[in-house]
């Protein structure tokens, strides 16, 4: 079975990185992925992720989302081509009735955005998962502690990411109790919607069970009595580093692109 | 270290207290085992006594609890508390939050140590004492059962706390890791812990615990030695197929319903079926032992196709089970799982037989729901809301569900985890009437107690291999 979104143990540089250095280059490059509309700039952040996920040994997870991201970016495309009426008509569908109609059709602006915003997802979701299989829940808390967010939302995200791979195995022993009573998963879009019932029901049931006993196990450890992280006890290395001096090529690379070569 | 004086408490949302008037005084050092039928109130008392119940859980409380000499209510709430006390829930799974297990097990520490390499000392020692230092990397959601149950305990016991309080540890553990994980706890009580053990497995605190507690609707019924409350022998806890009582398995002379030969099955590197080959024979009454991980439970999988085999051949009433569709199967294996709350979901225990019926396009249900009901000792509660139901009674309902479809072999994974003494005789007599009326019954479990009391043929199985196959005369289906 495959696990989505937990911690892959290893001993990589990104794995060795201080998890405050490694959200904060999360953030940085989501935040310039947003404010920037540049194909190629998007394509250059894209670029590091890879050589990223190259130099950690994650090449394959990676990879193994390239078919979702596939999915996500065609139905993005599509979308946008359909809605965004901008720009020159590439392709129309229905052609102009007069003078003030352009026709209807897929433009360059609407393509140009739907490309843009697949481009963006890409570089959320790769680097959202790079940061999260590098780094171990304990250490993510403290990361997020030490940027004075809120003990309970951490913890919420927490839990949140540890339920992943419960819900997984929990949904597959509830489909093998239910395939011992005969269950039939149904054909057509009704049948299977009828046919989650079955399987929702105990697994949100027993999910929401659980939940009492984790709070109290979290309790118990003494978790959310931590209120903040002191930033001084985090242990620089090396590594953090040379995060800082890339944080500064793409900050460089984000400035040339959009003040001087692309004004 | 623990002192309670007529403690009663109901909960938010309940009409009758949970405890009553439980006046109780724990000593340093002291083991106590608390037992008692389900509902009796146990885990409300280990809530209580961890200070949970008062400053967490809401509802009201009277009498009087202090915790190492101070009243619970002047603790600063439970992260106050947690450094005087650690508590093992229950549910090993719903505890286990980290990625490996020796995070898990580091968490609770990084909240009180600072010293990077202090931790690390104490989780290793921790894992060593626990025999778990080969999982250390593992994900914990991914261990079996019994390897998480050991990881939680574990944890509660790196923090080194006064007092450590366990409810149910052992429900998953087999004979050799439940003495594994009593013998910790000896251990921990020279070095002068105070234990407090929930538990329905009982032999082997014979020689540790120095009191016994039995519950019965939140209030305490009896108190005293082990010895003075239980002075018979309680299922024995010696491997039972060593047991000289146990004569070679001899075929009986009734017809075959399944043939397993040289079966074989891999979960990724490991094998966890290396060559099984068995005949089992209408009318038996099958118990498998084995132990945690021995591929009990990936076997009878292999009966009504869920799991196909590797290699090797699996005859059911002259179905190959590795190739017939599921549905043709489960019509002549019914498998119940140990957790009745996989499969209930409908919105009375009617509907719930239904799902069943339904799915196998059964005529004239109506009868045959009345019949099972019947049956499981159910009947009149067709329109309860199955969920409401007492775990015991959840467990029979999900037996009566697969015994709707008419299967001739009952298969039961762990049918006793959960259940108190008289359920799960409740439970066993069920089967004892299900194979008078000629069904064949297999039961895989680790409770010596009830195989030995009611199996007529004994299968031990070890890291993937039969090694055992024992007719047991003392059963009573015998």
């Amino acid at each position: 079975m495959s696990e989505i979104l937990q911690y892959i143990p290893g001993n990589s540089p990104l794995h060795h990185l201080n998890p405050v250095t490694k959200l904060l280059l999360v953030i940085l490059i989501v935040g310039l992925c947003v404010i920037s509309s540049h194909i190629p700039f998007l394509c250059f952040l894209i670029a590091i992720l890879v050589i990223g996920a190259f130099f950690s040994g994650l090449i394959s997870e990676t990879k193994s989302q390239v078919p979702f991201l596939l999915l996500l970016s065609f139905f993005l495309v599509l979308l946008t081509s359909l809605t965004v009426q901008e720009g020159e008509m590439l392709l129309t569908i229905l052609p102009s009735s007069g003078q003030n109609d352009p026709g209807f059709g897929v433009t360059a602006g609407g393509l140009f955005f739907g490309i843009v915003l697949s481009l963006r997802f890409v570089v959320m979701i790769t680097a959202f998962q790079l940061f999260v299989v590098t780094t171990k829940p304990s250490d993510l808390v403290t990361g997020l502690l030490a940027f004075r967010l809120p003990v309970d939302y951490v913890l919420m995200l927490l839990i949140a990411l540890r339920f992943i791979p419960s819900l997984q195995l929990e949904a597959k022993r509830i489909h093998e109790a239910q395939l011992c009573r005969g269950y039939n998963p149904g054909t057509g879009i009704s049948g299977k919607i009828r046919s989650l019932k079955p399987i929702m029901i105990p697994l949100v049931a027993n999910s929401l069970a659980k939940t009492q006993v984790l709070g109290l196990t979290l309790d118990m450890r003494g978790y959310r009595a931590r209120k903040h992280f002191p930033l001084h006890k985090l242990v620089f290395g090396a590594g953090d580093a040379i995060c800082a001096f890339l944080v500064l090529v793409i900050l460089v690379v984000f400035a040339l692109l959009h003040f001087f070569i692309l004004p | 270290m623990i002192l309670a004086t007529s403690l009663s408490y109901t909960y938010p949302v309940g009409t009758r207290p949970a405890l009553r008037g439980v006046t109780l005084s724990v000593g340093a050092g002291e083991l106590v085992l608390i037992t008692g039928p389900t509902a009796a109130g146990k885990t409300t008392l280990c809530y209580a006594l961890s200070g949970i119940l008062q400053h967490e859980f809401g509802g009201s409380f009277s009498g009087y609890l202090a915790l190492a000499g101070r009243p619970v209510t002047e603790y600063a709430g439970v992260s106050e508390l947690n450094r005087h006390v650690s508590m093992v829930f229950d549910d090993a799974d719903s505890q286990l939050i980290f990625t490996s297990v020796e995070e898990e097990l580091a968490s609770g520490l990084e909240t009180r140590i600072d010293s990077k390499q202090e931790i690390e000392g104490r989780v290793r020692n921790v894992m060593e004492l626990c025999g778990i230092s080969h999982l250390r990397e593992r994900p914990p959601y991914a261990l079996s059962g019994g390897q998480k149950q050991k990881v939680a305990i574990a944890a509660a016991l790196a923090m080194d706390t006064e007092v450590i309080i366990l409810d149910e540890p052992t429900s998953e553990l087999d004979v050799g890791a439940t003495s594994q994980v009593i013998g910790i706890l000896q251990g921990l009580k020279t070095q002068g812990k105070t234990i407090i053990i929930v538990d329905h497995s009982l032999e082997g605190y014979r020689t540790v615990a120095d009191r016994v507690i039995v519950m019965e609707e939140g209030e305490i019924s009896r108190e005293g030695t082990f010895d003075e409350i239980y002075p018979d022998q309680q299922g024995s806890m010696k491997a039972l197929y060593t047991d000289p009582d146990l004569k070679p398995y001899q075929p009986a002379g009734s017809p075959e319903v399944v043939k397993i030969d040289s079966l074989r099955k891999k979960y990724g590197e490991i094998e966890a079926l290396s060559g099984v080959s068995l005949t089992l024979h209408e009318g038996e009454f099958i118990a498998i032992l084995g132990e945690n991980g021995s591929g009990k439970t990936t076997l009878v999988k292999h009966l009504n196709g869920l799991l196909r085999p590797d290699s090797g051949s699996v005859l059911v009433k002259n179905l190959d089970a590795s190739t017939a569709p599921v549905i043709h199967l489960v019509q002549q294996a019914g498998l119940v799982f140990q957790n009745p709350d996989t499969m209930l979901f409908a919105d009375s225990v009617k509907d719930e037989i239904m799902f069943g019926l339904e799915n196998i396009g059964s005529h004239g249900p109506d009868i045959i729901i009345q019949d099972v009901l019947s049956m499981v000792g159910l009947s009149g509660s067709e329109q309860a809301y199955p969920r409401h139901l007492s775990r015991g009674e959840r467990q029979r309902l999900a037996v009566a569900c697969i015994l709707a479809m008419r299967p001739g072999i009952i298969i039961l994974d762990e049918p006793t985890t959960g259940l108190d003494e008289k359920e799960s005789d409740q439970m066993m007599d069920l089967m004892l009437s299900l194979q008078k009326t000629g069904h064949t019954i297999i039961m895989v479990t680790h409770n010596m107690r009830i195989a030995e009391e009611y199996a007529s043929r004994i299968i031990a199985m070890e890291n993937g291999l039969v090694i055992g196959d024992y007719h047991n005369l003392k059963g009573r289906a015998s």
